[in-house]
């Protein structure tokens, strides 16, 4: 018995040295750390090299906000520059063309994300580069342009996301949200997109200098400004004293003496992409095959696009006639269709725009520069104008009606007066030119200048004209209106997915402005 | 410990042995049958504790002088031994009973133990359970037969995949796949391996059997045991079939002229003239169902050699299988090879050494269900010069895609995978009891995408090529000591070190712009815009492992493992896990007072508890990895892009850790009338803890998600077993086997404040702003979300709609919270994919030499979100008009149906959408003779037969069928329809003959 036992104990122990000796073997430690040499560490921005990769992704995001009608702008349908095909998938969009939100609903529709969520990545991505430039070794010069252009993207992200969704967590550079956030005021949202501009204007090349140009200058900075503080004096914050800001910055851009009009007849051409009109623009590439897709969502499926957005009757009707009319918008609706993968024109080449598909005119300045060759719906690789100097000048001359207009602000909205009319801008024509405007006859003049260009909507809620042109609605429009829009409807609700993951609180409970 | 462990039994025997010497000896005798009666000759009977013993004569006799209080062993091959107390009796008379149930071994991890040994809970599947039906996938063996363990299907496509699920799903982001060992070596992907070379499977279930595999264990193990040569001849066996299969039900399509009225009804306009519409109603249009639906050919074909000698065993076979997917334009080829050797150099030495190289070819472009059968039926795929019609002939009809034959037609696919694995061992016994086993195996899988999107699809042709090497390696050192020589104290220990590597390596070159077709993926460098994209990691494994199996009087059996892991996923000081278990098993049968109760043969009690853990995230989990793709470049200037580096999409996590299950197990098993029942019940709970949880972040943090260990899933439920021989006489024999299996998956608690989790929505990228599942505390890992639909407005109710900004017509919904607004706020849980119960009857008939095989399959209580109708009706961001026949009943004044007409105000995340899944289905059915025809030609046997796979489906599901799901192998989408490729129901002929 005594013997068994001595026996097992001696098994033990061989077994235990056994296993001893293969483990001495081996060095399992190494084994067991990770091989991280494929990973590109991002923590130090070396260079201009650097620096320039790191900026890329942000203004990609940009673009990605900007590359189709819905994607960044589908809060915007409300607008009477807007509407949408009253059947198909178009019912996303229609949520805001008939005004179906408001007291939280409809948040989690299809396509309300898009903008939102390029938005916050914009502004995640331009916080971790401004961060990585507080310890870059690059040269000065380089730091502060792209800081500089990291503000500008992070501002006009937060712009966008402050007058569509209202008051936005407050998430900068040195802070690294946990997702607890919550909302900060409208007027705080201001502040600091305010000090992200002004600082991108003392730091960014004059429009002549930046490097390329698709990046960002202190022209579009002080652009930007221009139209941010026209929107903080008015809804929601109503600060009049920022009227005299926007104009002053405004004013900057037109003493910049570099940018210009083009005559309407080139403007929309792509070989004018990024001419001396653009302040700003969002670039996409042939050479990449990155396309703009402006082409296919404003063109009715007859015409080989997506009939997302076309304008309302009562929009066009009130539209002066004129070249600008005529470069603005199609009344002939072409007719193409599809073989051996190649879009054709059909028999008859166009139709009247009442007798086509969706009973509309339908944008035509999106699609002068498209591209029917590369692919079986029409496409483009034309910049996007975010920031055009059109746009300058007639809140130069708003801002100034506003506190008392001036010579040059009744030359700034003349100028583009005269370019509608398909004049030389510069040249004073009596046939066109006015020498006194109401704030309404230029805000109703930006209105056709910039129609479809996401401005519209956010001129009438800043100067509080939704309702009223909202009443005025062509009874003939096929989307019917599930009510008359109020305030409700200024603030588009909170995307579903930042809801049900965080703390903020839904529109309106959440909207605070001050 | 150990030393502790020991002592107790070995003070017991002590006792025991000391009392044998101061009791007078006794003589006893007695007879030895069977059960039949007929005696037993030659049947060992030892006195146990001792080495004296006899054997019966030749009419099952024998006498022998024991001391009193002895017990005597009786053991026979293929019969159960048996340990009978002798107390005061001089005659002993034993009724053997055929072992096949019980002295059966079974595989458990490293290892196997005698089946009256086990102590854990395992389902097991033996090439016997199901070689008389012609099988292509391993799943096909498996589901149905082994309880608690849920097998689904989850594509009819030619060589796709299948989701194991054992016990339920633990994790919600981590992977939930059981481990697949293959003779010993852990594989990634057992996707390819040839069925028919499989002699058993054994599925480890409980944590008494899977702590083994530590951190990888609590997903449950899946042993897979191939072939090997039995001693003797050469047998040479070869089967081939050939079938046909098609789908198995169809779906509710309008017709042309109804789907044209009802476009002229949504659009308010007559876009299709009354004449076009009765035009369409005496011909035209398309059914797109037709075209893309085929009668498919498959075919299969085995040859095997199997022998041995003294020395050497062997197991060769090579299989070709075949088939055409039933939708355009599929098909499936693989080559698979095997050789399996052992030999015994010495009587203390023995190596051996598998291999298996498998080729598989998945080619052609599937067509797009979803955009197929909802693109507008007016059109006809082709002109009347017989050339595409690229869109529909009314613009805007139907849904945007082109063509939807366009891509299966023209655009090229060849998926080639290849697979080796080869793993051997060399086994040598130190001593009598003490062994050494060291093997080593490696699993290599080149996988290669290559594909060609035609000039006619995309106007520029697009190839990418496409390489990924994974290989895995592994070494196992095992020791094992056994000590046997007394009966009533049997010892058996393991010690293990085991390592592994796994390596991944990727290559992506995709190249565009093509001036022709000719070359497809195959020249890249015609390719105007080319772009090269490769990725690598590894991650590695190191482990100790030890078990013991002790043996208390052949009644009382314990096992205890435990295992230390420590993986390079987790950072230092995270990473060393530590899994132990436990078990404890009573042979009640082998209790005087059970062995007197005639019927019963063997019933045993098992107790289990243990943890085990997951590491199923991949590697770099902890880590931020900034963003490099095409994706975040762009062009400064508008013509080349400048390369961008965004930071990373996920939020770094340097403390994650492993994921801990823990199992407790009771079950029994009850084998009656000499196991013609025989009845296992096994009741379990699992806990999860420390979840790897991939938590979507909200939207305004940056990155996406970050991993977390946080929350708490269990499992609890029980799985039954039921095996009866009905008749075993003569020329008949029919058995059958029950499996059932019940399992409840629910969220104990999230992250702090238990918010739900938003997750899933893997499959459907953008397509819902809302998950159609979520993950919240009190309801299944996933639980299907929604409106709960009230129907349609009615006239009369124009008040209560105008409330909600509706009219008559318009969808209703249920106002939940009473706030006067539909809102994301009324979204409510609407049911959920996880099945109440599952269930699997097999039956074998025999009646001389026609055999008869059937399996029915069920599920109950599943819930399935039908995105396909939902698509179907018309709705979603893809789809302008409904094609389903359900819109013909649509609402109108004249018509106050349910049906809502339109789509302003109607979601498409809603009840009603979501179906009851439940099932029974005839999977598989084989009717076979075989033909004895030993000396005329040959042959030792020929068989032919005739097979059904999915005869039947009885289901109230009106989707293609309830099995098969978008969700592939996902548990937090679990049960949502889309874009599936729909199970199939075939019919084949085939043969056997074996040499």
């Amino acid at each position: 018995m005594l013997s068994i036992m001595k026996n097992i104990t001696k098994y033990i122990h061989k077994v235990v040295l056994i296993v001893a000796v293969i483990l001495s073997t081996h060095s399992c430690v190494d084994y067991l750390e990770e091989d991280v040499s494929g990973i590109l560490s991002i923590e130090n921005l070396q260079g201009q090299g650097d620096v320039t990769a790191a900026l890329a992704p942000i203004y990609r995001e940009m673009q990605q906000a900007y590359t189709h009608p819905h994607w960044g702008g589908v809060p915007t349908w409300g607008g009477d520059d807007r509407t949408t095909w009253w059947a198909g998938n178009k019912s996303p969009l229609r949520v805001f063309d008939r005004f179906d939100y408001g007291s939280g609903e409809n948040s989690d529709i299809l396509w309300l994300d898009r903008g939102w969520n390029s938005y916050w990545e914009i502004i995640y991505r331009a916080n971790s580069l401004i961060e990585g430039l507080k310890t870059s070794t690059a040269t000065d010069e380089v730091v502060k342009t792209a800081d500089g252009e990291a503000r500008f993207l992070r501002a006009l992200a937060y712009f966008h996301l402050v007058r569509t969704n209202g008051n936005m967590p407050v998430i900068l550079d040195g802070y690294t949200p946990t997702g607890d956030e919550t909302r900060a005021t409208v007027l705080e949202n201001y502040q600091h997109i305010e000090q992200d501009l002004r600082i991108a204007e003392d730091n960014l090349p004059g429009p002549s200098a930046v490097v390329n140009v698709g990046r960002v200058s202190s022209g579009a900075a002080k652009a930007l400004l221009a139209d941010f503080y026209l929107t903080w004096a008015g809804w929601p914050v109503n600060d009049a004293s920022k009227t005299q800001l926007a104009a002053a910055k405004a004013k900057e851009v037109i003493d910049m003496n570099y940018y210009e009009l083009l005559p309407i007849s080139e403007l929309w051409k792509l070989e004018n992409q990024n001419s001396r009109e653009s302040v700003f623009s969002i670039q996409f590439s042939e050479q990449e095959d990155m396309r703009n897709g402006w082409p296919a969502g404003t063109n009715f499926h007859e015409a080989r696009g997506w009939s997302d957005m076309y304008p309302e009757l009562q929009f066009f009707n009130d539209f002066p006639e004129g070249p600008r009319k005529d470069f603005t918008f199609y009344t002939e609706i072409p007719q193409r269709g599809v073989r051996q993968g190649q879009i054709f024109v059909r028999e008859p080449a166009t139709v009247p725009w009442q007798e086509s598909q969706r009973m509309h005119p339908m944008y035509r300045k999106f699609s002068i520069s498209e591209n029917t060759t590369v692919g079986n719906r029409t496409s483009g690789y034309r910049a996007f104008e975010v920031i055009r100097y059109a746009e300058v000048l007639l809140i130069y001359a708003e801002a100034q009606a506003r506190i008392g207009e001036n010579a040059t602000s009744i030359e700034a909205l003349n100028q583009v007066r005269r370019r509608a009319a398909g004049l030389p801008f510069n040249t004073p024509d009596p046939s066109v030119d006015v020498s006194t405007a109401t704030v309404d006859e230029i805000i109703d003049e930006k209105g056709w200048e910039l129609a479809g260009e996401y401005k519209r909507w956010y001129d009438l809620i800043r100067s509080e004209k939704l309702e009223e042109i909202a009443a005025k609605r062509d009874p003939a429009e096929n989307v019917d209106l599930v009510r008359q829009p109020t305030k409700d409807q200024y603030i588009t609700p909170i995307p579903f997915q930042a809801i049900s993951t965080s703390r903020l609180l839904q529109n309106p409970e959440g909207f605070r402005i001050q | 410990m150990r030393q502790s462990f020991l002592l107790k039994p070995t003070f017991i025997l002590y006792i025991l042995l000391l009392s044998t010497f101061l009791v007078a000896q006794q003589n006893i005798s007695g007879k030895v049958t069977d059960t039949d009666g007929t005696p037993l000759i030659g049947v060992s009977i030892l006195e146990v504790g001792t080495s004296k013993g006899t054997v019966t004569d030749i009419d099952g006799q024998y006498q022998l002088e024991v001391s009193p209080g002895a017990s005597l062993a009786f053991s026979y091959t293929g019969y159960q031994p048996q340990t009978v107390a002798v107390n005061s009796q001089s005659e002993i008379n034993i009724s053997m009973v055929i072992g096949e149930f019980l002295d059966e071994v079974v595989v458990v991890g490293y290892g196997t133990l005698r089946k009256s040994d086990l102590t854990g809970s395992l389902a097991s599947v033996s090439s016997g359970d199901f070689e008389l039906q012609p099988l292509t996938r391993i799943d096909q063996a498996l589901q149905g037969r082994a309880a608690g363990v849920e097998v689904t299907q989850t594509s009819g496509a030619p060589g796709a995949g299948f989701k194991i699920r054992i016990r339920g799903a633990n994790s919600i982001s981590g992977n939930n796949s059981p481990l697949y060992v293959v003779d010993g070596l852990v594989v990634g992907d057992i996707n390819s391996i040839n069925i028919n070379d499989i002699q058993s499977m054994e599925v480890l279930k409980d944590a008494s059997a899977t702590a083994i595999y530590g951190s990888r264990g609590a997903n449950g193990v899946v042993l897979i045991t191939t072939k090997s040569g039995a001693k003797g001849p050469a047998k040479i066996e070869f089967e081939t079939f050939y079938g046909v299969s098609k789908v198995v039900q169809e779906l509710d399509f309008m017709t042309p002229a109804e789907f044209a009225a009802g476009v002229n009804s949504a659009e308010g306009t007559e876009l299709f003239s009354a004449q076009e519409i009765s035009a369409l109603q005496a011909n035209g249009g398309e059914d797109w169902e037709d075209r893309f639906f085929r009668n498919a050919g498959f075919g299969n074909a085995q040859l095997s050699v199997s022998g041995g000698s003294d020395i050497l065993d062997y197991y060769v076979s090579g299989n070709y299988h075949t088939a055409e997917g039933t939708i355009i334009d599929q098909d499936y080829t693989r080559y698979a090879l095997r050789a399996n050797m052992n030999a015994t150099l010495s009587s203390k030495l023995k190596i051996g050494m598998n291999t298996y190289f498998s080729r598989d070819e998945n080619t052609g472009a599937r067509a797009n269900l979803a955009n197929g059968l909802t693109w507008d039926p007016t059109t006809p795929a082709f002109n009347e010069e017989g050339n595409y019609n690229f869109t529909p002939l009314k613009p805007g009809v139907g849904n945007g895609t082109p063509n939807p034959l366009l891509q299966p037609d023209n655009n090229v696919v060849d998926n080639i995978d290849h697979q080796v694995i080869a793993n051997g061992y060399f086994n040598y016994k130190i001593l009598d009891n003490l062994e050494i086993n060291v093997s080593g195996g490696v699993e290599q899988l080149n996988i290669a995408r290559n594909s060609y999107t035609s000039l006619l699809v995309n106007n520029t042709g697009t190839a990418v090529v496409l390489n990924r090497d994974v290989n895995r390696y592994q070494n196992t050192n095992r020791l094992t000591y056994t000590w046997d020589k007394n009966p009533n104290h049997r010892i058996q220990i393991d010690a293990i070190h085991e390592q592994q590597l796994v390596t991944r390596v990727e290559t992506e070159a995709t190249a565009s712009g093509f001036f022709g077709d000719n070359t497809t993926y195959k020249d890249l460098a015609l390719g105007t815009v080319q772009r090269t994209d490769n990725s690598s990691n590894s991650e590695s494994l190191q482990s100790f492992l030890g078990r013991a199996n002790y043996s208390l009087f052949n009644k009382f059996l314990f096992t205890a493992a435990v295992r230390a892991d420590g993986s390079s996923k987790f950072q230092e000081g995270n990473r060393w896990g530590v899994f132990p278990s436990g078990s404890v098993a009573w042979r009640l049968s082998e209790e005087s007072f059970i062995r007197d109760i005639d019927i019963i043969d063997n019933l045993k009690l098992r107790v289990s508890y243990g943890v085990t853990g997951s590491q199923a995230i991949g590697p770099f989990a902890t880590r931020s990895i900034p963003v490099v793709t095409p994706g975040v470049n762009y062009p400064f200037d508008g013509a080349g892009a400048t390369i961008g580096v965004a930071p990373s999409s996920q939020l770094a996590n340097p403390d994650l850790t492993w994921e801990t299950t823990t199992q407790t197990n009771f079950g029994f098993d009850l084998g009656l009338w000499n196991s013609r029942v025989s009845l296992s019940l096994d009741v379990y709970k699992k806990n999860t803890t420390d979840l790897l949880l991939e938590r979507i972040l909200p939207s305004f943090v940056g990155p996406g998600s970050v991993v977390e260990n946080v929350g708490e899933v269990e499992n609890k439920g029980f799985d039954i077993n039921l095996g009866l021989i009905l008749l075993d006489k003569n020329d008949w024999h029919i058995s059958s086997n029950l499996s059932f299996s019940r399992n409840v998956n629910e969220v104990i608690s999230l992250v702090e404040d238990n918010e739900p989790l938003e997750l899933g929505n893997i499959y459907y990228g953008n397509t819902f702003p809302v998950n159609p599942t979520r993950v919240e505390v009190g309801q299944p890992i996933s639980a299907f979300r929604g409106y709960v639909f009230e129907g349609v407005y009615q006239l009369g109710q124009e008040d209560e709609a105008a409330r909600y900004g509706r009219n008559p017509g318009d969808a209703r919904y249920q106002d939940v919270n009473g706030d006067g607004v539909i809102s994301s706020d009324d979204i409510l849980t609407v049911g959920d994919g996880n099945a109440d119960f599952t269930w699997g009857w097999n039956w074998t008939t025999k009646w001389k030499n026609l055999d008869l095989n059937f399996i029915l399959l069920g599920s109950q209580g599943n819930d399935i979100y039908n995105f396909m109708r939902m698509r179907m009706m018309g709705l979603g961001a893809a789809q302008f008009h409904a094609v389903h026949a359900d819109y013909t009943n649509r609402w109108t004044e004249s018509n106050p149906s349910n049906i809502p007409a339109g789509r302003d105000g109607t979601e498409f995340l809603s009840s009603q959408f979501i179906e009851d899944g439940s099932y029974v289905t005839l999977k598989n059915i084989t009717l076979g003779y075989t033909f004895n025809i030993v000396n005329k030609i040959g042959l030792n046997a020929l068989r032919l037969y005739i097979n059904a796979e999915n005869l039947f489906i009885l289901t109230d599901y009106t989707g293609y069928d309830p099995e098969s799901t978008a969700s592939g192998n996902s548990d937090v989408d679990l049960g949502i329809d889309f874009n599936a490729y729909p199970i199939n129901r075939s019919v084949s002929f085939g043969l056997r003959v074996t040499f």
